[in-house]
């Protein structure tokens, strides 16, 4: 959340002033999104998504389990 | 009901950047009288919770005979997996068993998926703030 501190500072700055603010936060905002991910790096997804045959198998499984536990 | 567990999220390789925090996820697992301390990977994309292979043989579980075979997708596809329930202690909760697809694959992290980790636990990620709370399922759920 912005101060209002800081509000009033920046509402009191001179045209240009406000215009290099503008500039400064806009270039700081895309300078992050170029360091979320690194040109030319390998990221690693392992997931196995949609694995439905195996995820019923294995539930299965552990309620036969649990079953035989309680038995 | 138990207050959450908090962790942070970890960078493994911090040449990537930002993207590269991850949220890992200190347990023990427990194979009859065998114990291991590992660290998992809370995996939401992941349908299913996955343990490596060497991960299986250092608890003692022997490939030959686990003998409900499972397939199965994306990257792991091409390796063979059965399955293997184990029990897992998580922080100071309850332990609990996690049905796992034991894959001939190793150089992978321990996933933990949708069946059944996330059954079980209840997860908040706080990503913006690199951590996530962890809390044992609604006894009543």
């Amino acid at each position: 959340m912005v101060s209002t501190e800081l509000v009033e500072q920046l509402l009191r700055l001179n045209r240009l002033d406000k215009l290099e603010v503008i500039q400064l936060l806009v270039a700081e905002l895309a300078n992050e999104e170029a360091n979320l991910l690194k040109s030319g790096a390998s990221y690693d997804v392992w997931s196995p998504y949609d694995a439905v045959d195996a995820a019923n198998i294995m539930l299965e499984a552990l309620n036969a389990e649990n079953s035989l536990n309680h038995e | 009901m138990s207050n959450p567990a908090r962790y942070s999220f970890v960078s493994t390789d911090s040449s990537l950047g930002e993207a590269s925090f991850k949220p890992l996820l200190p347990l023990t697992l427990n194979y009859q009288e065998k114990s291991q301390q590992i660290i998992g990977l809370l995996d939401t994309g992941a349908m299913v919770n996955v343990l490596p292979y060497q991960m299986g043989v250092e608890l003692g579980a022997v490939w030959e005979e686990q003998t409900t075979m499972l397939q199965l997708s994306g990257n792991l596809a091409q390796f063979e997996a059965r399955v293997l329930i184990l029990s897992a202690t998580v922080g100071q909760f309850s332990s609990v068993r996690l049905v796992f697809a034991w894959t001939k694959a190793n150089q992978i992290p321990l996933l933990l998926g949708q069946a059944n980790f996330f059954m079980e636990f209840d997860i908040c990620f706080y990503r913006s703030q690199k951590i996530f709370e962890v809390s044992p399922k609604n006894p009543n759920s």
